[in-house]
């Protein structure tokens, strides 16, 4: 609430006009009862045709005004809902761009993307509904109510007396609703999973015949959601029957009331029939307003959701102050006894972690899955910060630098290779939006990626489709390498980006790289032994600690866990090499 | 979907699946006219309270002596009254009760059978149909057809009910009344038809903007690192702007030329309310008709109104709905594989002698395999190596008929797999894939998913075999562990074992391995090789190989480069050849400098 509230602000004026077309709705809506009781109790009564054909003129005139009403509404009602939604859509992606990697890992991609979406979709809806019911239910009700304490007190007392009763339904309604809408909800999410399952895992089911099981295994579920959705519908559509048998016999009692009162003559006929429709539209509208209740919930957990990633405090972020370090042609990087942890985790992932790499060095990390090779690398472009240590590039705390320029220095290779929609050329560009051709094809050369790229049907313009589904995952790594050439970056880091070539390519992939880095520093993470081998220094990792550091040879010597590693992938004649 | 089937065979298709509930259906629908049939009667029965107390006033006003409000006939109308509110609300609850369980069932029929045909689908349904789409159609497609049914089925049946009671009551009530109410009839279609083909297109628009948006959002945010690495935030908020403006923009016309619908016709209604007010007053004096009368014509006019304005509302779910059932019902519609095959095979006795003879086969129309033969012994192991994409999978998605072969023969045991049954083809193998297939589920369930009858004592003897069983034992929970939705709570080494003990627990003919290393540390790689090793004894079995102690050991190593076999023997016979297997295994295995 105090989300849409926020957002509404900025749009006074047309919630004023919001509010003005409401009452010429409820002008026409009340209005016309009101005529058409004068038109019995005085044209009728007293047989004036002349009366009765003004009064009919002027309920088109009020008919007239009431539909200009009802349009303007139509309008703010569009333009708020469509434009608060926007904003708060535009503010959503805008935060999201500032997050962290810890952060983007907490709410993950499918549920962002849903934030920023199905969220903001739902918020629109209830918008809609505010602007057009709950704005008019009070002003209906208050105007109505006016007139029929006008029309009649005593009978206005009924009324009175029903509408606690309605929202106590109401209430008692959503209070039981809600629960079984969650476990709808939950329920919904479970065959959803299994179905997900049963789509990923095709082969394997149907190797080990089990569709039967999986067939059960869905029903049990699928039972189970049925059940409560029953549950939900025949309760949520028993309400509307049972508040309309209220509101009749709510009426009866005001008939027989009214009879007594005729004959005492204290209340003309045309005042009931007008009270009457007064009561139809006030309750009506009561009824509508009961609906934004049954709506709240829904978006409030939307509107939470959306809160939760406006008030979410980035925890990296660029320093008020940066330095840059003096442009030189050496360059170096330096980590100084680095911890790290997790932001949600207790167990320290890196524990003093000390080495250093200069100009035209390739440094590799190796060691086995949950050693803190990968997480290593994330330091340097400040996907993380460290707990403590320092990391220093070209000798200047990476903390204290503007972040952006920092990760301009950087040419990273992920594990898992993301490509735009987009063509080839675009995709390399990515890495500098102002490469010439030339150096578009140069860097696709050395990162093997010309050949395929030569034998697409358009070559550098081929398209790549929305999930990169139209290139392998080998010519994706080396897209994304060639992304990473282009920039010429001072730093390379390539996170075990190597894995989807055969060793062919990753050979002579290498061997291309090689010419390439000149003065820069390249950091490789590998599985394999054989990409690293030739590293001038080799990290091992264990479990977050440096367990050796040297050459290939050196650490054959030396280091227990590399010796391991090699000796499980690599010939005899390798592991006797030296 | 390319083949869309049309309004008819989508609704002849779900009465199939309605046909079990129909007598639930008949009785909410019956229910839905008597509700009807008491709401038209309503405002006349109400009327006749006004026309008795206006007479009684009448009378009372001319000063007729002992003039009163007759009491008692008023006290005969309530009752009436009280009698049909309670036989309009019993009907309303009951059809409530009787639609929602009827509904709710053959929804749930339907995702079971949507559950079941993914089951018998050709693979290659798959390879043409994005994941999820499939997922899109069991959840949202199934969704949205139950809300159409639960609410729009009713409301159109009630709404054309209630045009039917209601101009019948009017006619009974005046018949020139009636022919000016009626005027709105054709005047609202024509104000709708002009909005509604107007907003139609909108609409489509909208629809279109919402799917660039949540493309865009969904590039933009899981290309979140590429985004932060190459300092694109501004680009992307750039981007984003632009579909949202987009989206901003078409959401407003869409909304606002749809809500023109409702005050015209509303326009329509309360002019027509006018005239008739002024034409029943005069009447009224008249005394053709009763003031009650005319009390209950309006409240019919308005009923009629109700229906009409929210035709545009209506149109649009029923559209939604049509296309949701189109969706369901393509899928269901989709060809199946064949499972029945016309040999009857004793899967107890086959030995595992694989033929592969003159096979051709390509995903597509182009053929990718031209022409591969060779044969493997009952319990031979063969090593398929080759560049990644070469077409090593394809040979093992062959051989469990995931796809058939274009041309050629595949024949276990002298029998061409296409006369097996699949059932009885795929009881024969055991398959461990390098993308590790595990369910929300425990570790016990998940190992016995081999072979479902197998004993607890048989499960844990698996779990030994394969190496796994001290891992599960450490966990709290032993073997009653769950496996976690994205089964990220154990490691990747360790599925592949559990893997490994699902197959074993089968205790199959021929297994197939895809020999998966890379993301597996060492120690665990050793357990795996080891747990491989024992499950491939006796057996025959055929490993997409990486690793060279594999491949050496293999008794037939088959050369696999763009779909072809382009060599095949054992490890020395293929180095003395010095082909192309030689050139791969020095460039893989063979470790040299980089210059």
């Amino acid at each position: 609430m105090k989300l849409i509230l926020h957002y509404l602000k900025r749009y006074k004026g047309l919630l004023v006009l919001n509010i003005i077309a409401i009452f010429g709705f409820a002008l026409v809506e009340l209005g016309i009862p009101t005529i058409v009781s004068d038109m019995i109790d005085k044209g009728v009564m007293n047989q004036d045709t002349d009366y009765l054909i003004r009064m009919g003129l002027l309920i088109a005139l009020i008919a007239v005004i009431g539909v200009c009403g009802t349009i303007l509404l139509g309008f703010c009602c569009a333009k708020i809902s469509s434009s608060v939604t926007r904003d708060i859509r535009g503010d959503v992606f805008a935060k999201v761009q500032t997050l962290s990697h810890h952060e983007m890992n907490q709410f993950g991609v499918p549920s962002l993307i849903t934030r920023t979406n199905n969220d903001a979709f739902q918020i629109m809806m209830f918008l809609n509904v505010i602007l057009r019911t709950a704005l008019l239910t009070p002003v209906m009700v208050i105007i109505s109510f006016t007139l029929t304490i006008r029309a009649s007190l005593e009978l206005s007392l009924i009324i009175v007396a029903t509408v606690p009763i309605i929202i106590a339904g109401v209430l008692i309604v959503g209070k039981i609703s809600g629960p079984i809408s969650d476990r709808q909800q939950k329920s919904l999410d479970s065959i959803n999973r299994i179905f997900r399952e049963n789509l990923t895992g095709i082969r394997v089911i149907r190797s080990f015949n089990n569709d039967a099981y999986e067939s059960r295994r869905f029903d049990k579920e699928n039972t189970n959601f049925m059940k409560q959705s029953k549950n939900l519908f025949k309760l949520m559509s028993a309400t509307e029957p049972v508040f309309f048998f209220l509101m009749n016999i709510a009426a009866l009692c005001i008939y027989v009331t009214a009879s007594v009162m005729i004959n005492d003559q204290t209340l003309q006929v045309g005042k009931l029939v007008a009270f009457m429709d007064y009561l139809f539209h006030a309750m009506l509208s009561v009824m509508l307003f009961c609906m934004v209740f049954m709506m709240y919930p829904r978006a409030n957990i939307s509107a939470k959701r959306i809160m939760a990633v406006l008030d979410t405090q980035p925890g990296i972020t660029n320093p008020q102050h940066s330095r840059l370090p003096a442009n030189t042609q050496e360059h170096s990087i330096v980590f100084e006894n680095v911890d790290f942890v997790y932001p949600d985790g207790d167990e320290a992932v890196l524990k003093n972690i000390s080495f250093s790499a200069k100009s035209g060095e390739t440094v590799a990390f190796i060691g086995s899955t949950g050693s803190g090779k990968s997480t290593l690398i994330h330091l340097i472009p400040r996907f993380y910060d460290a707990v403590s240590g320092k990391i220093l590039i070209d000798g200047q705390d990476i903390t204290s630098m503007d972040i952006y320029k920092l990760r301009e220095k950087i040419g990273f290779v992920p594990q898992k290779a993301n490509l735009f929609s987009g063509s080839i050329a675009d995709n390399i560009r990515f890495g500098k939006p102002d490469a010439a051709m030339d150096e578009i094809i140069h860097a696709a050369k050395v990162a093997q990626a010309y050949d395929f790229i030569m034998e697409k049907p358009h070559g550098f313009d081929e398209h790549i489709v929305e999930g990169a589904t139209n290139v392998s995952g080998g010519q994706k790594q080396r897209l994304s390498i060639a992304r990473a050439l282009v920039r010429k970056p001072q730093i390379y880091i390539y996170d075990d980006s190597f894995s989807a070539l055969d060793f062919k390519t990753d050979a002579a992939l290498r061997k291309a790289l090689k010419t390439e880095v000149g003065s820069a520093i390249v950091l490789i993470v590998a599985q394999r032994v054989s990409t690293i081998m030739d590293a001038d220094k080799i990290v091992v990792l264990n479990e977050g600690k440096i367990a050796g550091m040297g050459t290939h040879r050196e650490l054959l010597k030396s280091c227990p866990i590399y010796y391991e590693i090699a000796a499980s992938q690599l010939s005899e004649e390798e592991m006797q090499y030296e | 979907m390319n083949d869309k089937i049309n309004f008819r065979t989508c609704i002849k298709e779900l009465l199939k699946y309605v046909k079990p509930y129909r007598f639930k259906l008949s009785i909410a629908l019956l229910m839905v006219v008597v509700a009807n049939l008491t709401f038209a009667i309503n405002p006349l029965m109400e009327g006749k309270i006004t026309t008795q107390l206006s007479e009684d006033a009448m009378d009372m006003a001319r000063g007729v002596s002992g003039a009163h409000v007759h009491f008692d006939a008023i006290f005969r109308i309530i009752v009436i009254l009280v009698i049909l509110y309670l036989i309009k609300t019993v009907s309303q609850l009951l059809t409530s009760i009787f639609l929602t369980d009827a509904i709710q069932q053959t929804m749930h029929d339907i995702r079971n059978a949507l559950q079941k045909k993914i089951q018998r689908l050709p693979v290659k349904y798959f390879d043409d149909h994005a994941f999820g789409d499939l997922l899109s159609t069991v959840t949202n497609d199934v969704d949205t057809l139950s809300n159409a049914l639960q609410q729009t089925l009713t409301r159109v049946f009630a709404a054309i009910l209630t045009f039917v009671f209601v101009i019948t009551m009017m006619l009974y009530v005046n018949v020139w009344m009636t022919l000016i109410a009626l005027m709105i009839i054709p005047l609202s279609i024509l104000v709708t038809r002009f909005f509604v083909r107007r907003s139609q297109k909108l609409f489509d628009a909208q629809q279109k903007a919402v799917g660039d948006l949540n493309g865009t959002i969904t590039e933009l945010y899981g290309r979140f690192n590429e985004i932060v690495l190459f300092n694109k935030q501004k680009d992307s908020i750039r981007q984003f702007k632009e579909v949202n403006e987009n989206m901003a923009r078409s959401a407003f016309q869409a909304q606002f030329v749809s809500s023109l619908i409702s005050p015209f016709v509303s326009l329509i209604t309360y002019l027509t309310i006018g005239t008739i007010a002024v034409v029943g007053c005069i009447f009224v004096i008249n005394g053709t008709i009763t003031l009650g009368n005319l009390q209950a014509f309006i409240r019919y006019v308005w009923q009629i109104n109700d229906p009409l304005s929210q035709v545009s509302q209506l149109s649009a779910q029923v559209q939604s709905a049509f296309s949701a059932m189109s969706r369901i019902f393509t899928l269901l519609n989709a060809q199946e594989e064949v499972r029945r095959g016309n040999t009857s095979v004793d899967t107890q006795n086959i030995k595992g002698k694989v033929t592969f003879e003159h096979v051709q086969f390509g995903y597509e129309d182009e053929l990718l395999m031209h022409d591969v033969n060779f044969q493997v012994e009952p319990g031979q192991m063969v090593a398929i190596v080759g560049p990644t994409g070469a077409g090593k999978t394809t040979l093992m998605n062959l051989l469990l008929r995931f796809y058939d072969v274009k041309g050629g023969s595949i024949k276990i045991d002298g029998i061409d797999i296409r006369d097996m049954d699949r059932e009885d083809l795929r009881r024969l193998f055991s398959l461990v894939l390098q993308d590790t297939w595990l369910f929300n589920g425990s570790i016990f369930d998940n190992i016995r998913y081999g072979r479902l009858d197998a004993r607890k004592d048989e499960v844990v003897d698996a779990a030994k075999m394969a190496n796994v069983h001290h891992y599960i034992r450490t966990l709290s929970h032993g073997y009653n562990s769950m496996i976690n939705e994205e089964a990220n709570n154990i490691s990747q080494g360790e599925k592949q074992l559990l893997t490994i003990a699902r197959a074993i627990i089968k205790d199959p003919r021929i297994l197939v391995l895809d020999e998966a290393t890379s993301s597996v540390d060492t120690r665990l790689e050793r357990m795996l090789q080891e747990a491989m090793q024992k499950v491939m004894a006796g057996r025959t079995s055929f490993v997409i190989a990486h690793r060279l102690s594999t491949i050496r050991s293999a008794d037939l190593i088959l050369v696999v480069n763009n779909g072809d076999i382009i060599e095949q023997g054992t490890h020395e016979e293929l180095l003395a050849k010095k082909g192309a297997y030689e050139k791969l295994y020095h460039s893989q295995f063979a470790n040299r400098n980089f210059d």
